[in-house]
C-alpha cells in the first residue's frame, strides 16, 4: 500500500519536471552550425493590453516572412518562424525570449511593443549576443551593440509635426502627455524642438495610463489658451479623450506622434471624434503611393479581418527584408557578420519599404525615416500635408556614437536631460 | 520517524519531531517518503535538463516563496492579504538599486540582507497601521490592495533622471534593467548564480524555509495562530494578544514574500512596476487556492503548478492560453475545493483505509455526482435511475 | 434641449460665483465612481461574493450596447437597456451554475470569478476582435462651457440609479425579502421565502447595474476586451469606504471619493488625483471599521439618543 503510494507520489513528480522537456536538441548550441533553414523568432502581443497595436505587427512579419518563403526563401533557405504569444506580459517576454535564444537558436529575433518589455529583455539579449529587431516608435536613446531600432524616435516624429504647428498655427504649445517614460521624454523633446524653432510650451499635463476620464485636462487646456495641442497619449483608456474632447467643445488644433497611427482611432471612433488632429508618422495605411496601396492590398488580402496596418507593422515588414538583404551580403546567417554589414548602412528601397525608401544608419543602428505630416479632418479622411526624410539626429549628432567604431560592444540608454537646457522641469 | 533513532544526535532529533504535528497534512512515514522522492528528483533536475531549463523553473521556486508566505498569512491566520506582492516588489526594487550602486562583486551580497529588512520593515509598518487600527477581514485585504495600488501608481511615473536613488535611476514604466546576479564570495573568489547554481540556491532557500514554517505552525505559536483563524475574539479572551501575534505573523510573511521578490529580480534582472498590479497580486492567491491554502506544501506545489502551466499554455495554445487557464481555475475549485493537495491526501487516507477497488469507484462515484450537480443546475440530467416528469434522460 | 437646460442652471450658478468648472470636474468624477460601484455593492456589499469579473460584466454591458447600434441600427436608450438586461441575464446564469456552490466558502468566489474574468476578456477577444468601432457621444458640448452635456447627463443618471436601487431595496415587497434573505436566509425560508431565487435576483441585478454603467460609459469610452479593468480599483475602493449600505454608503463613498480626485487632480495633476483617491480610501478603512455606513449609522444612532 504505502509502496504504492510513494511510486503514485512519486510519478507526478517526475512528471512534473520532465514533462516540460521540448523535443528539440540540446540546449545552447552552436551558432555557427549550417542548418537548412533560417529561424527567426517573432514575439509580438496578440492577447493582453498591447492586442490591439501588437497583432498587426504579428500579421506584418508574417506576410514579409510568408512572400520570402515563396521567393525562394533567404540564400535559397526557408525561414522557419517561432512565433508564441507573450501575452503582453514582461515576464513571459523574458521566458520566450530565453527560449527562442537558447533552445531553438534563432538566428534573429523581434520582439516587443512596449519600452518595458525592450528593456526588460535586452539584458538576455546581451548575454547572449543576439541580433534584435525593435520595431516600435519610442523615446530614442537606445545604443546597444545587439539591438537594433527599426521605428522612428520620438524626436523624428515630433521634429516633423511640431514645427509645421508652429508654422500653421502658432508659438503658444500645451503639451498633454502619457505619464511615464515615453510621454514624459516626448514631452522634454517637445520643448527642445519648441526652442529650436522659437516657439514655448505654456504648460505641461501628464495624465497616468489608468486615467480614462479627461473633464479636467479640457477645461486646463481652455484655461491655459494655447495655439496648439500637442497630445502624446498612449493606450486604449487615453482614446476616451478624442469622444469626450470634441462632445466638449474643444477646437483647438492637436497635434500627435501616437494617435492614429498605431492605434488607428480615426476607424475606431465615430467622426468628428478627431478632426484637426495632425501627427507625424513615417507611416499609415492611408499613404497614397502606388507601392503603398499594393502593399495593403496584399495585407488584406492575406488577412482579411485585419482591423488595420498600423505604423508598427510595416517597421516589421521592411526590416525582415532588410535581414534577408544584410544575410544575403554577409554570405551567412552568422550574427556578427550580419551585424558588420548592418553597421556598414544599408538602403531599403522599392517594394520592400512601402513608407518609401528609407536608410539604415549603420553607426547608431536607427532609421533614416520618410516622415510625413497627416491630418485627420473632420469626416476623418487622412492627407499628407508635409513630407521630408528625417535621420536620428540625438545619438548620431547630440552625443556622438559610432556603435561600429569606438562604441562597439556598448548596451545604454541615452535621454535628451543629459544634452539640453530645455529638457526637463 | 524512526531511521534507526538511536543514531541521531539528540538535537536534532528534537528538530525532526517538530517537524510534524496537528497543523501541516503530511506527517506520516510515507508522506516523508514522498516527500524525499520529490527532492531528490528537483534537485537532479538540473542535471537530466541542463542549466538553462534549470534556470528557467528556478522562477517557479522563487514564486514557491510567495506562495509559502500567503500560505502562512492566510492559510494558517486566515489574514486575506492582496499585498504580498507589494514586499515582493519592494524587496525587489531595494535589492537593484543597493547592488546597482554599490556594484562589484559585494553589491548584490550586501543588497540580499538590506532588501529583505527593508520589506520586513515595510510589512511591520504597514501591519501595525492595519492591526493596531482595529482593521479586520475584507478591509484588510483592500487595503492591501490599495496600497499595492498607490505603489504601482508611484513607480510607472518615476520616469527621468531625477527619480533616482545614488546612480540608479528608478526607471518608471520601463523599469531597472540590467540587475546583477548574487554572488556568493568576495573578491577573487567569487562566483554569480545563474543557471543550475542559481536553481539550487533557490530550492534551498525554499526547502529551509519550508521546513522552518513547518516548525512554527506546528508549535505551540502555530497554534495560536490557528485559533486567530477560527475565531479572532475567543482567542483574544483567551488571553492572546491577538494583535501582536498577527503582526508578528503579517512581518514574517513579509520578510518571505521579500525573498521571493529578491530571487525573481535575480532570475530576470530586471524588476518594474509591473508586480504592483491588480493582476500580479491576485495571482499568489490563485496560486494557493489551488493548491490547498491550509497545506504549507499545498501552497508551493499549486504555485509550481500554475506557473508552469501557465507558461506551457502560452507556448503551446496561443491566444487561446488566457481561456484554458480561467478554465482550469474554475473547474479546479469546483471539484476540489479544499485544493490539490489536501485533495490528494483525501483520495489518499480513503485508498489507505478502504483498499484499491473502493477507493476508484468512490472516485467515480464523487466525479459523478458533482458533474450531476453542476450540469443539473443548466437543466441536463444525466442521472440513470428513472425520475418522473425528467425531460432529457441520458444513458451513460 | 437637455444641454440648453444644464446651460441655463450653469449661468445661473456662475452668476453667484460657483467655480463651475470644478464643479462639472467634480459631478464627473462622482458620477464614475458611483455609477462603477453600484453593481458591485449589491453582489459584495450585500450578498458578499467577491466579484472579480465586475469589470468584465461592465466590459459586456457596453459591448452589447455597441453591437446593438453597430450591427442592428437599434436607437441608443433601447441598446443600453438591452445591455443592462443582457448582463443581467448572464449573471443570473453564472449565480445558477456557479455561484451557487460557493455560499459556504465565499473567498473561493473570488478564484472562480477571477477566471471567469480570464475567460470573458479573451473570448470577447477571440470572437470580437480587439476593437469595436465606438458610437458616438450624443447631445455634444453644454452651450457656452467647454464640457460635454452627457457627461454631466451621466451624473443625473448616477443619482437616479442610486435612487432606484434604494427604492428597490427598501420600499418594495420584494426588497424586503431580498434583504431578508442575505440577513437571515433560515429565517426567511421558513417564511416562505424561495432564498434560492432571491440569490439568483439579486445577484443579477448586481450584474444588470454593471452592464448598465457600462452601457452609459459606452458613448464616451473605447471599447477594447480589456476596458473593465479601469473600473475595478475605483470600484472595490468605493464598496469598501461605503460600507454595506447600498444607497448610503455608495453615495457617500463616491461623493467623498470623488470630490477628493477631482480637487487633487486639478490643483496638482492626475497623478495626483488618483493618489489622493486611494490615501483617502486608506484612511477611511483604517479609521471607520464599518466603512462609512458604520459611520452614519453612529451618527444616526447618537443623534436618535439626543432626541429621546
Amino acid at each position: 500500500m504505502s509502496r504504492r503510494a510513494v511510486l503514485a507520489t512519486g510519478a507526478v513528480g517526475l512528471g512534473a519536471s520532465l514533462a516540460g522537456c521540448s523535443s528539440s536538441g540540446g540546449s545552447g548550441g552552436g551558432d555557427g552550425s549550417e542548418s537548412d533553414t533560417i529561424k527567426i523568432g517573432v514575439l509580438e502581443d496578440r492577447s493582453g493590453n498591447f492586442s490591439l497595436v501588437g497583432t498587426p505587427k504579428w500579421r506584418a512579419s508574417k506576410l514579409a516572412i510568408d512572400e520570402i518563403n515563396a521567393d525562394g526563401g533567404i540564400m535559397g533557405k526557408q525561414i522557419e518562424l517561432f512565433d508564441p504569444d507573450p501575452q503582453s506580459d514582461n515576464e513571459r517576454y523574458q521566458q520566450l525570449t530565453s527560449r527562442l535564444i537558447r533552445q531553438e537558436n534563432v538566428d534573429a529575433l523581434w520582439a516587443g511593443y512596449s519600452s518595458a518589455t525592450r528593456e526588460a529583455i535586452r539584458p538576455t539579449i546581451d548575454r547572449n549576443e543576439q541580433l534584435y529587431f525593435y520595431t516600435t516608435q519610442y523615446e530614442g536613446g537606445v545604443a546597444d551593440e545587439y539591438t537594433f531600432c527599426m521605428g522612428p524616435t520620438a524626436r523624428q516624429q515630433l521634429g516633423s509635426v511640431v514645427p509645421y504647428m508652429i508654422e500653421n498655427f502658432g508659438s503658444d504649445i500645451y503639451t498633454i502627455a502619457a505619464d511615464y517614460n515615453f510621454g514624459q521624454l516626448s514631452a522634454d523633446w517637445v520643448k527642445v524642438i519648441a526652442d529650436e524653432n522659437d516657439a514655448e510650451v505654456i504648460g505641461e499635463e501628464f495624465i497616468p495610463l489608468s486615467v480614462q476620464n479627461f473633464g479636467s485636462t479640457i477645461s486646463n487646456i481652455q484655461d491655459a489658451d494655447p495655439d496648439f495641442v500637442m497630445a502624446i497619449l498612449v493606450g486604449a483608456n487615453h482614446s476616451s479623450f478624442w469622444n469626450q474632447r470634441t462632445s466638449a467643445g474643444l477646437e483647438i488644433p492637436m497635434g500627435t506622434s501616437t494617435v492614429m497611427a498605431q492605434g488607428y482611432q480615426h476607424k475606431r471612433l465615430e467622426a468628428p471624434a478627431l478632426k484637426d488632429v495632425y501627427g507625424g508618422f513615417n507611416y499609415m495605411e492611408e499613404i497614397p503611393t502606388s507601392r503603398n496601396e499594393d502593399y495593403v492590398s496584399r495585407y488584406y488580402d492575406k488577412f482579411p479581418d485585419a482591423g488595420y496596418a498600423n505604423e508598427e507593422s510595416i517597421n516589421n515588414y521592411f526590416s525582415i527584408y532588410m535581414y534577408k538583404q544584410a544575410v544575403e551580403e554577409a554570405g551567412t546567417t552568422d550574427q556578427e557578420a550580419v551585424r558588420d554589414v548592418l553597421e556598414s548602412g544599408m538602403e531599403i528601397t522599392g517594394d520592400r519599404s512601402p513608407e518609401g525608401d528609407i536608410s539604415f544608419q549603420g553607426p547608431v543602428h536607427h532609421m533614416t525615416h520618410n516622415m510625413r505630416v497627416m491630418r485627420c479632418d473632420a469626416e476623418h479622411n487622412i492627407t499628407v500635408e508635409d513630407q521630408r526624410k528625417i535621420p536620428e539626429q540625438f545619438l548620431s549628432e547630440t552625443v556622438g556614437i559610432d556603435l561600429s567604431g569606438e562604441d562597439d560592444g556598448m548596451t545604454k540608454q541615452f535621454t535628451p536631460v543629459e544634452y539640453f537646457d530645455e529638457a526637463g522641469s | 520517524m524512526k531511521l534507526g533513532s538511536d543514531i541521531l544526535p539528540s538535537r536534532l532529533k528534537s528538530i525532526i519531531t517538530k517537524l510534524n504535528g496537528p497543523n501541516t497534512l503530511g506527517n506520516s512515514r510515507v508522506f516523508w517518503a514522498a516527500f524525499g522522492v520529490g527532492l531528490l528528483l528537483l534537485v537532479v533536475q538540473p542535471l537530466i535538463r541542463g542549466s538553462y531549463a534549470a534556470g528557467q523553473f528556478s522562477l517557479f521556486l522563487a514564486y514557491g516563496l510567495l506562495g509559502l508566505s500567503l500560505s502562512i498569512i492566510w492559510g494558517y491566520t486566515g489574514i486575506l492579504s492582496f499585498g504580498q506582492v507589494a514586499f515582493f516588489g519592494i524587496a525587489g526594487y531595494t535589492y537593484a538599486i543597493v547592488s546597482l550602486n554599490l556594484g562589484g562583486a559585494l553589491g548584490p551580497t550586501v543588497a540580499l540582507p538590506v532588501a529583505i529588512a527593508v520589506a520586513t520593515i515595510s510589512a511591520f509598518i504597514l501591519g501595525y497601521f492595519m492591526f493596531y487600527g482595529g482593521v479586520r477581514n475584507v478591509y484588510v485585504a483592500i487595503l492591501t490592495l490599495v496600497v499595492t495600488l498607490v505603489l504601482e501608481t508611484f513607480m510607472a511615473q518615476t520616469a527621468g533622471a531625477k527619480w533616482a536613488i545614488g546612480s540608479v535611476k528608478l526607471g518608471g514604466f520601463n523599469g531597472i534593467p540590467g540587475i546583477r546576479n548574487f554572488t556568493l564570495g568576495v573578491g577573487e573568489s567569487s562566483f554569480s548564480l545563474s543557471g543550475s547554481e542559481f536553481y539550487w540556491f533557490v530550492l534551498a532557500v525554499l526547502l529551509f524555509a519550508y521546513l522552518g514554517s513547518r516548525i512554527l505552525v506546528n508549535s505551540k505559536y502555530g497554534y495560536s495562530l490557528v485559533a486567530i483563524r477560527e475565531d479572532e475574539e475567543r482567542t483574544a479572551m483567551l488571553g492572546y494578544n491577538v494583535k501582536k501575534v498577527k503582526l508578528a505573523v503579517f512581518t514574517f510573511s513579509g520578510a518571505l514574500a521579500g525573498l521571493s521578490g529578491i530571487f525573481y529580480a535575480n532570475w530576470g534582472n530586471y524588476m518594474d512596476p509591473s508586480v504592483f498590479t491588480i493582476t500580479f497580486a491576485t495571482i499568489p492567491i490563485v496560486w494557493v487556492t489551488l493548491g490547498g491554502r491550509e497545506s504549507l506544501l499545498g501552497a508551493i506545489v499549486g504555485t509550481v503548478i500554475i506557473e508552469w502551466l501557465r507558461k506551457w499554455f502560452s507556448i503551446n495554445a496561443s491566444e487561446f492560453a488566457i481561456v484554458f487557464v480561467g478554465l482550469i481555475l474554475m473547474i479546479t475549485i469546483l471539484f476540489i475545493p479544499r485544493g490539490i493537495l489536501p485533495g490528494i491526501r483525501d483520495m489518499y487516507v480513503f485508498f489507505n483505509a478502504h483498499g484499491l477497488r473502493e477507493g476508484i469507484e468512490h472516485g467515480r462515484d464523487t466525479i459523478q455526482s458533482r458533474a450531476q450537480t453542476l450540469l443539473g443546475s443548466v437543466g441536463i440530467d444525466i442521472s440513470d435511475s428513472e425520475t418522473p416528469g425528467s425531460s432529457e434522460v441520458m444513458r451513460e | 434641449m437637455i444641454p440648453l437646460f444644464i446651460a441655463d442652471v450653469l449661468k445661473a450658478l456662475d452668476s453667484i460665483g460657483v467655480p463651475v468648472s470644478q464643479l462639472l470636474q467634480m459631478a464627473d468624477s462622482i458620477a464614475f465612481i458611483a455609477l462603477a460601484a453600484i453593481g458591485l455593492t449589491v453582489i459584495f456589499g450585500m450578498m458578499g461574493v467577491i466579484n472579480l469579473a465586475h469589470g468584465e460584466f461592465i466590459m459586456m454591458g457596453a459591448y452589447i450596447t455597441t453591437l446593438s447600434i453597430n450591427v442592428v441600427s437599434l436607437p441608443l436608450p433601447v441598446a443600453m437597456i438591452l445591455g443592462a438586461l443582457g448582463t443581467a441575464a448572464f449573471g443570473a446564469i453564472v449565480e445558477r451554475t456557479i455561484i451557487k456552490r460557493l455560499y459556504g466558502r465565499l473567498l473561493d468566489s473570488m478564484i472562480v470569478t477571477f477566471g471567469l474574468g480570464l475567460i470573458l476578456t479573451q473570448g470577447t477577444r477571440i470572437i470580437f476582435g480587439n476593437s469595436l468601432r465606438s458610437i458616438g457621444t450624443p447631445f455634444g458640448q453644454v452651450p457656452g462651457y467647454t464640457y460635454s452635456g452627457y457627461r454631466v447627463l451621466l451624473l443625473l443618471a448616477a443619482i437616479g440609479v442610486l435612487g432606484s436601487v434604494y427604492l428597490a431595496f427598501t420600499r418594495t415587497e420584494f426588497g424586503v425579502r431580498a434583504r431578508a434573505t442575505i440577513q437571515d436566509p433560515e429565517t426567511a425560508r421558513a417564511m416562505g421565502v424561495d432564498t434560492d431565487r432571491m440569490y439568483t435576483i439579486t445577484f443579477a441585478i448586481g450584474s444588470g447595474l454593471a452592464g448598465l454603467t457600462g452601457a452609459l460609459y459606452a458613448p464616451s469610452a473605447t471599447i477594447v476586451p480589456g476596458m473593465g479593468q479601469s473600473f475595478l480599483v475605483e470600484s472595490f475602493v468605493t464598496v469598501v469606504t461605503g460600507g454595506s449600505s447600498v444607497l448610503l454608503g455608495t453615495a457617500l463613498a463616491g461623493g467623498i471619493l470623488g470630490t477628493i480626485n477631482a480637487v487633487f487632480s486639478n490643483l496638482y495633476g492626475n497623478f495626483f488625483g488618483q493618489i489622493a483617491l486611494l490615501m483617502t480610501a486608506i484612511i477611511i478603512i483604517r479609521l471607520l471599521p464599518g466603512g462609512l455606513t458604520g459611520l452614519a449609522n453612529t451618527v444616526r444612532d447618537k443623534l436618535g439618543e439626543q432626541q429621546s
